[in-house]
């Protein structure tokens, strides 16, 4: 008897820390009313074939994240997407996508991504999703949602087609692609829209490119990231969180904490995993394990978000993967992975 | 049926202590329980005692019978004292011993843990506790001689311990290679698997998609990833009832609830699978990746025996993870399983194959 | 004497001429053979990114952007889809085979060496790591 009593009194304690909280949720910390928790799921990349026959794959992926989420209980305030639901941005894909969003319990917010974005301008999904950036407030945290993976004009416009644009700019490795940004308009935006806020308000930030330049080559990068960081620099405690890298990576610039969602889709490399070129990637966090490209959910996932006074805490849930969890370290002030780096776990490299 | 029986033990208890057989690994023993001819000849004994259950008529034997290829073929689950019926199809004892974890959800970590489980479930042997069991071990004559041989124990020092390193040790004799496939694969011989077979070997490594999880190595293939999966088996029963039936269970489980107990009397706990064990949710519904020799003595097949040939199993996986092909995929079955396109031969050949794995020791019982 | 001098003469004679040795490479032939390597390095490349490979769309660089985490320089190894050690090319038809949902090409189909030949290249100057998991 004691040998399994004692199996489960581990699994018991590791729960505390990885499981997805199906059972009541403890928020040991202070001001509850200030507390609130949201779902993230990003990057589904519904791609169809012909027809109504879609990529079973991606299909799948997105189907689990919903199912999962839906499990949540207390359930979340709401939903964020935080992009590419489509590959190529067709009607038929945006709407099946949407058809699999539907199943979620609760209301959603979507962000712009580039492979929505390219093939019409994202005419279609402002037709079904409204506008491509906007804010608002909950419980005392003010939300920013900003279309961050447009370019120059003179790029957008001199291409043949919508579709040989959003071609050039589905490839993520294709050199003819531009550099993502957020833009001359939308800076003048959000310096109007966080005119009246003060310093002391969480702000949240979704964008689908990170809003920092990591690795030009793979359009991780976002060209006036600069500018943005300088916008949001005066705030006390702001978090942004960002798709589009299909990989876990955080960072902490100033005030601002940078945290990625994984993709329901599939997972992309670390770019110093492409030898001929030189990358700025942050200081990482430690990155995930390497995928079994089997197991299609292997290195894909959606993301658990806890505000609690403005502090966020983010949980990855891996379908095919140890959960893993950034909680807003106190006494560092910054977010930790509490497995890797509080328990300091060895992380694997393996091919 | 005694004769027999104590052949087929005499086969393997002799074969113990001789060299493996073809395609498979050394078996893994414990440092704190090697082993003997007499211990493994005690665990024999225990393993076919019917007294260690509470109306004296069922023993590990009962379910795990060796000349069904150690399971209670063709029962979907297994039935205990009185019939009673419990969640779960019996696994094939043999090979466990290479096991990482025993038990469908792999809540026990080796065969020692395991052992002990059934005798004190209402649904299997029905025992109040063990001490029934140590009754008998500490006065019955023949035991009592060879417990002290074996353990140099006597009276009280005879323990649960002892009783569940026995029968570990009887089980470590229980594994069986040498199939056409092994003399083929391994051995070198060309003419060990006719044409079918040898095609259906293909596609168990290639379109079938099968050696991912049952997996096979350079030099022996124990053919299981001693992972966990949810295929979609089952878990239909319980996904729109997902969170209510993981609260009551959590509730249960605060209040002290045996999880042995739990998944083999209630259906709903038991296809949560492992996570009953890890509370992960990536786990729900998901299940032990069973080996796959000498399956074709060992039907029904999956966790609940909801398969009943091995063309049924094919035809569950060509369609990705459902029975009738034009069912719903569930969200929660894993990522492994997806549609595999087999046509009518290339699934023929795949069970061919499948039988190819029957160890000559099990060749008889197999309905040809 | 003489017939040392008639040698050595006949030698430079030969030497002298404007013939091609065996085993000398020109930059000519070093240049050529470049551009032969290149152009089927481009044709990997297409190959990488074509949506006809599998049947499904899906295409290599989806997962694989500059055939980053192929690991071409760790094959043969032991590889865990295929159930045995394996080269780089059998592995290149697992991921046809399966998430590109397409078929399998011939180990000396032009094609498979060409995605090969793409793939070593994005991966040049990397040590050679065989077997590593």
């Amino acid at each position: 008897m004691t040998s399994r009593r004692n199996f489960i009194k581990k699994a018991g304690v590791l729960a505390a820390g990885s499981a997805l909280p199906l059972s009541v949720v403890e928020l040991s910390h202070a001001n509850t009313e200030d507390n609130f928790t949201f779902a993230f799921i990003s990057d589904s990349h519904i791609q169809q074939i012909k027809g109504n026959q879609f990529v079973q794959n991606w299909d799948r992926g997105l189907q689990r994240a919903v199912a999962e989420a839906n499990l949540l209980d207390p359930k979340p305030d709401f939903i964020m997407y935080g992009g590419d639901i489509a590959q190529i941005g067709t009607a038929a894909e945006i709407d099946h996508g949407l058809e699999i969003m539907s199943a979620l319990r609760g209301k959603t917010h979507y962000v712009m991504g580039e492979h929505d974005y390219y093939l019409d301008l994202g005419e279609h999904w402002s037709k079904r999703l409204g506008d491509q950036y906007y804010s608002f407030d909950h419980k005392g945290v003010h939300f920013v949602v900003l279309n961050s993976i447009v370019t120059t004009e003179e790029w957008t416009n001199k291409w043949s087609s919508g579709e040989e644009r959003m071609g050039v700019m589905a490839g993520l490795d294709d050199p003819r692609g531009s550099p993502f940004m957020v833009g001359d308009v939308q800076r003048a935006w959000l310096e109007k829209d966080l005119k009246a806020i003060d310093d002391a308000t969480p702000i949240v930030v979704f964008s689908h490119s990170p809003l920092q330049k990591l690795f030009a080559n793979w359009n991780f990068w976002t060209d006036d990231a600069e500018q943005i960081q300088a916008i949001l620099g005066r705030f006390d405690n702001v978090n942004v969180f960002y798709g589009h890298v299909h990989q876990i990576q955080y960072n902490q610039i100033g005030n601002i904490k940078f945290h990625s969602a994984m993709a329901t889709a599939w997972p992309w490399p670390y770019p110093n995993s492409y030898a001929q070129a030189t990358n700025y990637m942050p200081k990482l966090t430690v990155p995930m394990n390497r995928a079994d490209p089997f197991f299609e959910r292997d290195a894909t996932g959606w993301q658990f978000i806890d505000i609690h006074s403005g502090k966020a805490d983010l949980q990855y849930i891996l379908p095919d993967n140890d959960d893993r969890k950034l909680a807003y370290n106190k006494d560092t002030g910054r977010p930790e992975d509490t497995q890797y780096q509080v328990k300091q776990k060895a992380s694997q490299k393996h091919y | 049926m005694r004769s027999t029986l104590l052949l087929i033990s005499l086969l393997f208890s002799s074969t113990s202590l001789l060299a493996t057989p073809l395609g498979l690994p050394e078996v893994p023993v414990p440092a704190d329980n090697p082993q003997t001819e007499a211990k493994i000849a005690l665990g024999d004994k225990l393993f076919h005692d019917a007294r260690f259950s509470s109306t004296g008529d069922i023993s590990c034997a009962t379910c795990h019978d060796a000349k069904k290829g150690f399971t209670d073929s063709p029962l979907s689950v297994s039935q205990g004292i009185g019939n009673l019926e419990g969640t779960r199809n019996a696994p094939t004892v043999i090979n466990a011993a290479y096991m990482k974890t025993m038990f469908w959800d792999g809540r026990e970590p080796d065969l020692e843990g395991q052992s002990a489980g059934p005798f004190v479930n209402p649904v299997e042997m029905g025992l109040k506790d063990h001490n029934p069991i140590l009754d008998i071990v500490r006065t019955d004559p023949e035991y009592v001689e060879a417990f002290k041989a074996v353990f140099s124990k006597h009276g009280d020092a005879v323990t649960m311990t002892e009783v569940k390193k026995a029968i570990a040790s009887f089980e470590r004799t229980i594994i069986a290679g040498d199939s056409p496939f092994d003399h083929y694969y391994f051995g070198g011989d060309e003419t060990a698997m006719n044409e079918s077979e040898i095609r259906g070997l293909q596609v168990f490594l290639g379109q079938g998609r099968c050696v991912s999880c049952h997996t096979t190595n350079q030099n022996t293939a124990i053919f299981t990833d001693n992972r966990f999966h949810n295929i979609g088996i089952g878990f239909a029963r319980v996904t729109n009832d997902v969170t209510s039936i993981v609260q009551a269970y959590q509730h249960s489980k605060k209040q002290g609830e045996d999880l042995d107990v739990a998944v083999l009397t209630k259906g709903n706990v038991s296809e949560l699978g492992r996570y009953v064990v890890t509370d992960k949710v990536t786990e729900l519904g998901a299940f032990k990746t069973p080996t796959v020799r000498n399956v074709e003595v060992t039907g029904p097949y999956m966790h609940d025996g909801s398969l009943e040939t091995l063309e049924d199993v094919v035809n569950f996986y060509n369609n990705g993870g459902v029975v009738d092909e034009n069912d719903p995929v569930d969200p929660f079955t894993s990522g492994g399983i997806r549609p595999l396109n087999l046509d009518d031969q290339q699934k023929a050949d795949l069970v061919n194959f499948l039988k190819a794995l029957t160890s000559p020791e099990f060749a008889q019982s197999a309905k040809k | 004497m003489k017939l040392l001098t008639k040698i050595s003469l006949v030698g430079c004679l030969l030497f002298g001429a404007n013939v091609v040795i065996a085993d000398e490479f020109t930059q000519e032939t070093v240049d050529e053979a470049h551009a032969e390597f290149m152009s089927v390095v481009e044709k990997g490349r297409g190959l990488f990114v074509d949506p006809n490979l599998g049947s499904n769309g899906v295409v290599c660089a989806q997962c694989h952007p500059n055939g980053a985490n192929t690991h071409p320089e760790t094959y043969p190894k032991f590889q865990k889809q295929l159930g045995k050690v394996a080269p780089l090319w059998e592995m290149v038809n697992w991921c046809i085979r399966n998430p590109l949902e397409g078929m399998e090409l011939d180990a000396d189909d032009p094609d498979m060496a060409a995605i090969q030949a793409y793939i070593h290249y994005e991966r040049r100057g990397v040590a050679l790591a065989p077997g590593k998991k």
